[in-house]
């Protein structure tokens, strides 16, 4: 009976990729929609299960339902696209106007971009925190990093403590983002290949860890064209409706700017480094969707159990 | 029919905007007050609405409010906006123009 209208609200929550409290609005209002159609309909002398069949058939179905509601909100203002695209901005400038030598500079820019992360994960995780969010957690890689060249025996410390915690923090903080949408996941951690790419780079080849500061200057306006380019598609994202083209400018964006900078590096990046970097980007791309398949899947279970007609 | 599916999709934010201008709606009552007027000319898919009333809440052209009934129920009600208001002028008249513009062309006495 009214399991296919509750299996229908089901459906279209899960589809829904919005934050938590528009969500719940959104499957309200069809609530009271269904009521009154379902009122309607079985005075009209339909019996409850065909009153309830007619009334899935007139709502169409719960997937493009879903997917035309996202793009009701999809679409970030040009304010929101500049915030979003902000923190590239301000690492594209360091480097290509040379202030990334003033680490007095660089700290400042990093606790600001901390704040601000912290701001907008307490303040209902707006779409333009993401990349703010992916830049906050760098400093906790790249300390794990050094923490493995810390002298005898103190590295293992850092295996032992430092990097799990580290990964902790980061597995927790990715599955808090894949619940409201696996893309932002991916808008987070986006910059992520650039940088390992950019690291390599510029790293000595005996001593992975350490930056020859020489070949950073020598390609520093490279660096801040990389994340100038990061910082426009990131706008792009944010503007565009369509989900598909969202995902589209990500991918050719990524790639392109990979492709970038294994031309300007091809004396210190090999190509088997190249596909390793491609591999890396498209992993840490498709990565969380497979894990929101993964959590919806879990969830979806004892969901089952209570849909809201049921109840009724 | 699908024709007519085509043309509705493509105008659904004029027609929302005109019945909101008469008054306050929620999307039960403006799904039954679409296909009053137009004598069920307007039948579509009622999913489809809630998207619509979403798109234009965020472009700012209407606004929903939850509303508490004396049965104890909840209805988002939703009004149109100034912003809205001005949209809609100037929707209605490009419609007029186009109106008249088909008249003078497709009319009998225009032969």
């Amino acid at each position: 009976m009214a399991s296919s209208l509750s299996h229908y609200l089901e459906s279209v929550e899960e589809s829904l990729r919005l934050d938590p409290s528009a969500k719940g609005e959104v499957i309200k209002e069809l609530e009271t929609h269904i009521t009154d159609r379902l009122e309607e309909l079985k005075e009209s002398g339909l019996s409850e299960e065909e009153a309830a069949a007619t009334c899935v058939k007139l709502l169409g179905s719960a997937k493009q339902l879903a997917r035309q509601m996202y793009e009701a909100y999809s679409q970030g203002s040009w304010r929101q696209a500049l915030l979003a695209s902000m923190p590239h901005l301000l690492f594209g400038l360091a480097f290509a106007l040379n202030w990334w030598q003033a680490s007095i500079w660089l700290l400042l820019v990093l606790v600001f971009i901390l704040g601000v992360a912290l701001y907008g994960w307490g303040h209902g995780k707006p779409t333009w925190l993401f990349p703010w969010l992916g830049y906050s957690l760098l400093p906790v890689v790249v300390a794990g990093l050094f923490l493995l060249y810390l002298p005898r025996g103190w590295s293992w410390l850092a295996i032992l403590i430092y990097i799990p915690l580290a990964l902790r923090l980061l597995y927790t903080i990715a599955v808090q983002t894949i619940k409201r949408d696996w893309l932002y996941s991916s808008l987070m951690f986006f910059q992520v290949p650039i940088i390992i790419g950019w690291f390599i780079v510029v790293g000595h080849k005996e001593r992975f860890a350490e930056l020859n500061l020489e070949r950073l200057s020598d390609f520093a306006p490279w660096i801040g064209l990389s994340f100038l380019a990061l910082a426009a598609t990131v706008a792009a994202f944010i503007r565009l409706r369509q989900r598909w083209l969202k995902i589209t400018v990500l991918i050719v964006s990524g790639l392109m700017t990979l492709t970038l900078v294994v031309y300007q590096a091809s004396s210190g990046l090999s190509l088997p480094a190249f596909w390793i970097l491609i591999s890396a980007m498209f992993g840490l791309f498709l990565t969380p969707a497979l894990l929101e398949r993964k959590i919806k899947h879990s969830r979806r279970q004892p969901k089952r159990r209570g849909g809201f007609l049921c109840q009724r | 029919m699908a024709q007519r599916r085509e043309l509705m999709k493509g105008n659904i934010d004029s027609l929302l905007l005109c019945l909101l201008a008469q008054r306050p709606m929620y999307g039960y009552q403006i799904i039954k007050e679409l296909e009053r007027k137009s004598e069920g000319y307007f039948k579509f898919k009622e999913g489809t609405l809630y998207p619509a009333l979403h798109r234009l809440e965020a472009a700012g052209l209407v606004q929903g409010k939850w509303q508490m009934l004396p049965s104890g129920r909840q209805r988002k009600y939703y009004q149109i906006m100034e912003k809205g208001s001005a949209v809609l002028a100037r929707e209605r008249a490009q419609w007029q123009d186009f109106i008249n513009a088909m008249r003078l062309i497709i009319s009998p006495e225009s032969a």
